[in-house]
């Protein structure tokens, strides 16, 4: 047999098994599988003892070790550290015949296996627009010896097919996850906003609209209202923070404030109990600010607590709008055993009570300017004497233009309760 | 935000700066919750050139107020800005806190050095 038919056969050989490979790598979307497979076709392929991935972890500047002893990523070498570090930085193919006697070797990881790495080969696995995807390596020959030049140019080629599949793979992948995150958060949102009440009461033709705005897919703020013994309950809250943390608290305050204000006689009861209950387990020092009433529609007589929640107004058919007293209370969650104090004040026809959380007053626009409670103040007047939901879109429209294209900061809540003019 | 940190006589002196909203409140909890592993218990934070704080940033001081409590510790915050200070007050904490004018009289409202075990 000659040395050419021998060449010959050999490239022959060569060929069928990328070709192999290539198929294989084609049909694994999975980063985890597609890694198993490359692992293995790479050792024989190759006809080496063992083989490794060194994946790439820009944010990290490192390399996370794949291979069959060590599992995956448990392993991490910094960039330029070690043979298969240098080759990550060169992006050229190393090829070393006795690995204790080459300065850059590592032979930490045969410390852990108890791996004897003699040969070793090792190229860059780049993706199709040549971003460095990681390393794959083979150690050991079998039947001993060095890796040959011809080595080199297969793993070279075994190299660019694993690295574009791994690189789609791992689209396919961050895809996936950003996917999945979206839908959690999309049906967190649907189930946020299922919980505020859609049918105001409309007892004695009291005119009573709400609304809320999330910054994110879910926030903090929360509002409620129902009727009760010819009463309408509502309260407005607002929790510390923002995000999932804030929804799930928001979440405990309004099912304990339902509970709570459909037994307990007045506002400031109910702000105990839910003070009591918020209060409990809260390590993390979470707190709700909390305006929560009752008004006898007949007579636009208004009980209520405020709960540390920054003062409603008080928008009068006249056309004067006053902030009002400021809390006697405090939030809710912080201090148990708190004594609140049921306050008292009457709408008389025409008037509105505007309730709202800072979302509204500390709305900013591009230029970080707030919308801030003057403009608020000036805005109600205009709007005074007029439907509850004219003041609601109005002052939401008017924050909406204010704040223009700059992305929202803080949830936005608004509730208007309007006693109508006689 | 900025945290500047100093040690007066075995207390811990932090300045703050900036904005504390719900970005930087994460930070500022980390802050805190680091010196107070590392064995701090004896604390001012001086507020002076604090621009804006949000309810995120108010929960944080509460949790550190809680912890030092839990340690036996003391904390005093200084130099209130009254837009600062108008968090607190509105949301009805502000007698949860040792408040003073400035960083002197913080550290002189700090309860004697905590007997050595």
């Amino acid at each position: 047999v000659s040395d050419t038919g021998a060449g010959g056969r050999r490239l022959l050989r060569n060929l069928n098994s990328l070709l192999d490979v290539s198929k294989a790598l084609a049909l694994e979307l999975d980063v985890d599988s597609l890694l198993a497979v490359i692992l293995q076709k790479a050792a024989g392929v190759m006809d080496a003892e063992m083989s490794s991935i060194f994946i790439h972890d820009e944010a990290g500047q490192r390399l996370l070790v794949v291979s069959g002893d060590l599992g995956k990523g448990k392993v991490a070498i910094p960039l330029g550290v070690g043979i298969a570090g240098h080759v990550a930085v060169t992006g050229q193919v190393a090829n070393v015949s006795d690995a204790y006697q080459d300065p850059r070797f590592n032979p930490e990881i045969d410390k852990r296996t108890g791996f004897r790495t003699r040969a070793v080969l090792c190229a860059p696995l780049f993706s199709h627009k040549g971003r460095l995807i990681g390393v794959i390596q083979v150690l050991n020959k079998r039947g001993g010896g060095a890796f040959s030049a011809e080595d080199e140019t297969l793993l070279a080629a075994f190299a660019s097919h694993a690295g574009v599949a791994l690189d789609r793979a791992q689209l396919v992948e961050s895809a996936l996850e950003k996917e999945r995150l979206e839908e959690a958060l999309r049906v967190a949102h649907e189930i946020q906003m299922g919980m505020l009440p859609r049918h105001p009461p409309s007892a004695g033709g009291l005119d009573l609209v709400a609304a809320l705005r999330p910054a994110r897919s879910v926030g903090g703020d929360l509002y409620d209202f129902f009727e009760r013994s010819g009463r309408t309950w509502f309260a407005l809250g607002d929790v510390s923070g923002k995000g999932v943390g804030a929804a799930l608290f928001m979440a405990v305050a309004k099912t304990l404030f339902r509970a709570h204000a459909t037994s307990e006689a007045s506002p400031a009861r109910v702000m105990a109990k839910l003070n009591e209950g918020l209060s409990l387990d809260n390590e993390r020092a979470m707190f709700v600010t909390f305006f929560a009433g009752s008004l006898d529609p007949e007579s636009g007589e208004i009980e209520f607590c405020n709960g540390g929640h920054n003062p409603p107004f008080l928008v009068r058919a006249s056309g004067a709008v006053t902030p009002l007293p400021q809390a006697a209370g405090c939030a809710l969650g912080i201090i148990p055993g708190f004594a609140f104090e049921t306050e008292r004040l009457r709408l008389d026809p025409g008037d509105a009570l505007f309730l709202y959380t800072d979302g509204i007053t500390e709305a900013m626009n591009e230029r970080e300017e707030q919308y801030s409670g003057e403009r608020l103040v000036r805005r109600l007047e205009a709007l005074a004497g007029r439907a509850a939901q004219d003041v609601l879109s109005g002052v939401l429209e008017d924050v909406d233009a204010f704040v223009g294209s700059a992305a929202p900061s803080d949830d936005l809540t608004v509730m208007v309760l309007r006693r109508p003019a006689s | 935000m900025e945290i500047l940190e100093a040690r007066r006589d075995g207390v811990l002196v932090l300045e703050l700066a900036g904005r504390i909203d719900s970005t930087t409140a994460e930070v500022l909890e980390k802050a805190f919750l680091e010196r107070l592993r590392n064995g701090d218990a004896r604390l001012v934070v001086g507020m002076g050139g604090v621009d804006y704080i949000s309810s995120a940033g108010l929960r944080v001081f509460l949790m550190l107020a809680r912890k030092l409590a839990e340690a036996r510790g003391s904390l005093v915050l200084c130099a209130l800005p009254p837009a600062v200070r108008q968090v607190f007050d509105l949301a009805g904490f502000s007698g949860l806190f040792s408040m003073a004018a400035d960083r002197a009289q913080a550290l002189s409202l700090l309860p004697g050095r905590p007997p050595s075990a």
